[in-house]
């Protein structure tokens, strides 16, 4: 018998192209595989394009006026370059987009029941509501108050909740950590490996947060100015002495506030 | 025995006004969804009760037939509008899209005067004009009917926003992207938003054709439409209904006192200091939420 040489990734994006308002080139060929079951990291500094990139594979481009001029992505084998959002969604795919975007005028009851796919039955759903109070029981307590109200890490937490409603296979989070002091981006990053682990999501994490990002998942790519200019596995970007340097006086306690502030200023190999 | 007046300026003001809330929660269904006061909804209004009068008078239908058939094209029509003259506008300034609720007013303005003519045609709904006395109190018939149907139609609202399709809408009302992130169908959801609001101003058009005859002047019930949408902060139907009550009764308890000293006319000054006085000291309105603040 021959041997299968890898298994399909969920998820593969090949030399796309983003155009924003039609002149703008906010990505430029970049190419990501995300094998099924694991969590890759995608890092990089302020406009590098990370989150375009993440609105390329989730449809979300289109509310920007910007779109995929070139290239193609792959679902599950599928190609979906130039599905609407709502389809992808019902594949599978979910984008906790930038900035913790809760519905802030519903409660976080209200905001999980709005994500709801339409065939999910009421039953279903209440058991989907209450696994995630499980992951979350900070939610939980405060499941019917007005979600605009939550602190900063409980927003987080609901917009996580809010995307595991609608099953995702493949669940994509821009900049979980921003923001958020240490002990809090730990926790979330803890519920986010668990998730990995006891759900089989595939998980695509943007970060600027590196050092906390490397440490859960297996597999980086370094974007800058558009492009991929890194990838590797996590021990190899770890060793690596541009991305030591990039973290330059961090290690284990780095307060990740000044991370984000001084990869603003270092810019990638450009 | 001035009192007994008085209570009855009163009443019947709160009828009148619950029947501007009635045109309101059209107009607030729509801000909800698009961010935009309905300039068109005084037209879609009249075009619901010529519809009804279409199906009445002009296929021999009951009433009881006619009104739900119109409500039923209405709600289509609602759907019709989003697909043709606002989807392509979502993500654009909000400005563009009032520009189209505006053209869209003109478009149906004129499209009625075409079909149906400038003379009015009457709404014979059947409610007497006997008085009706509530103790020493008298009251409009039709006027109590429209209260009711409005009350009705607010519990139904109540209803549904706490139904996974209302909710779904609140969400679009909050966040357009966030609710395409989770596959909420933002199109679907605005599209849902004018068909509501179509079938509401059917109602508007049936209890106000009857008060005043169905002729383009139902259009004009835009003005104290918005006054009362504005009071009670856009966004809220509750505060349609508080606000179109409150409105009511001060216009016409006032316009009592006024209208002898400055010989008629006074109460669209009233309607205008309400809506003045509202934009200045509570832009929010009675119940409009405001924009939540963290620090
Ligand atoms: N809607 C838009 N229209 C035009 N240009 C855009 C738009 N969104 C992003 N860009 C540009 O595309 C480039 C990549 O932006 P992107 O948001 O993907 O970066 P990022 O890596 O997510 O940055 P950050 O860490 O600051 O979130 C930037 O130069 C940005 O200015
Ligand atoms: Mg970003």
């Amino acid at each position: 018998m021959q041997e299968k040489p890898e298994v399909e990734p969920i998820l593969s994006m090949n030399s796309v192209e983003v155009l924003y308002d039609n002149v703008m080139l906010a990505i430029k060929g970049v190419s990501v595989q995300v094998p099924r079951g694991e969590m890759i990291a995608l890092l990089g500094s302020n406009g590098a394009g990370k989150s375009t990139t993440l609105k390329a594979i989730s449809g979300l481009l289109k509310t920007e006026r910007g779109r995929i001029s070139r290239g193609e992505i792959r679902f599950e084998g599928a190609d979906i370059t130039e599905m609407l959002a709502q389809k992808r969604v019902e594949r599978g795919i979910c984008h906790v987009i930038e900035g913790r975007r809760v519905f802030e005028h519903l409660t976080p009851d209200e905001n999980l029941t709005a994500a709801a796919p339409g065939g999910m039955s009421r039953a279903a759903l209440h058991a989907e509501k209450e696994k995630i109070y499980a992951y979350f029981p900070r939610l939980a307590e405060r499941r019917n108050s007005a979600s605009g109200y939550l602190s900063g890490g409980e927003q987080q937490m609901l917009a996580i909740g809010r995307a595991l409603v609608t099953q995702p296979r493949l669940l994509m989070l821009d900049e979980p950590s921003l923001g958020l002091a240490p002990f809090l981006v730990a926790e979330i990053f803890g519920i986010i490996q668990k998730i990995n682990r006891e759900e089989g999501v595939s998980i695509l994490l943007v970060e600027q947060n590196a050092l906390a990002a490397l440490e859960i998942v297996s597999e980086g790519y370094l974007i800058e100015n558009g492009r991929v200019v890194m990838h590797g596995t996590a021990e190899a970007l770890k060793a690596n002495s541009d991305i030591q340097e990039f973290y330059l006086g961090g290690g284990e306690g780095t307060d990740f506030h000044n991370v984000k502030h001084y990869s603003r200023r270092k810019r990638w190999l450009s | 025995m001035e009192l007994v007046f008085l209570a009855e300026l009163a009443v019947n003001g709160a009828m009148t006004g619950l029947l501007y809330s009635l045109f309101a929660i059209g107009l607030v269904l729509i801000y909800k969804a698009s961010s935009v006061p309905n300039l068109a909804q005084g037209a879609l209004t009249m075009l619901g009760a010529y519809v009804v009068l279409a199906f009445a008078d002009g296929l021999g239908m009951p009433l009881w037939v006619a009104i739900p058939l119109a409500a039923i094209v209405m709600f289509g029509l609602g759907f019709g509008i989003e697909r043709v003259a606002l989807r392509r506008l979502a993500g654009r300034p909000v400005i563009m899209i009032l520009m189209m609720t505006l053209g869209l007013d003109i478009f149906l303005r004129g499209t009625t005067m075409a079909i149906w003519g400038a003379t009015s045609a009457s709404m014979e709904l059947g409610v007497s004009y006997e008085p009706l006395f509530l103790g020493d109190l008298f009251i409009s018939r039709i006027h109590l009917v429209g209260s009711i149907v409005t009350l009705v139609l607010f519990g139904a609202f109540m209803l549904f926003f706490r139904t996974r399709a209302g909710i779904k809408l609140k969400a679009i009302a909050d966040d357009y992207t966030a609710s395409w992130s989770v596959g909420i169908s933002v199109e679907r959801g605005v599209g849902l938003s004018w068909a509501l609001a179509s079938v509401v101003a059917v109602a508007a058009g049936v209890i106000w054709g009857e008060i005043q005859g169905v002729d383009q002047s139902l259009s004009l019930l835009l003005l104290k439409g918005l006054a009362v949408a504005v009071l009670g902060g856009l966004d809220s139907i509750l505060g349609a209904v508080v606000a179109g009550i409150i409105l009511g009764i001060i216009e016409n308890v006032g316009a009592n006192f006024l209208d002898p000293l400055v010989g008629g006319g006074s109460r669209d000054l009233i309607v205008a200091a309400v809506l003045i006085l509202t934009v200045m000291i509570r832009p929010h309105g009675l119940f409009g939420r405001h924009d939540i603040e963290r620090v």
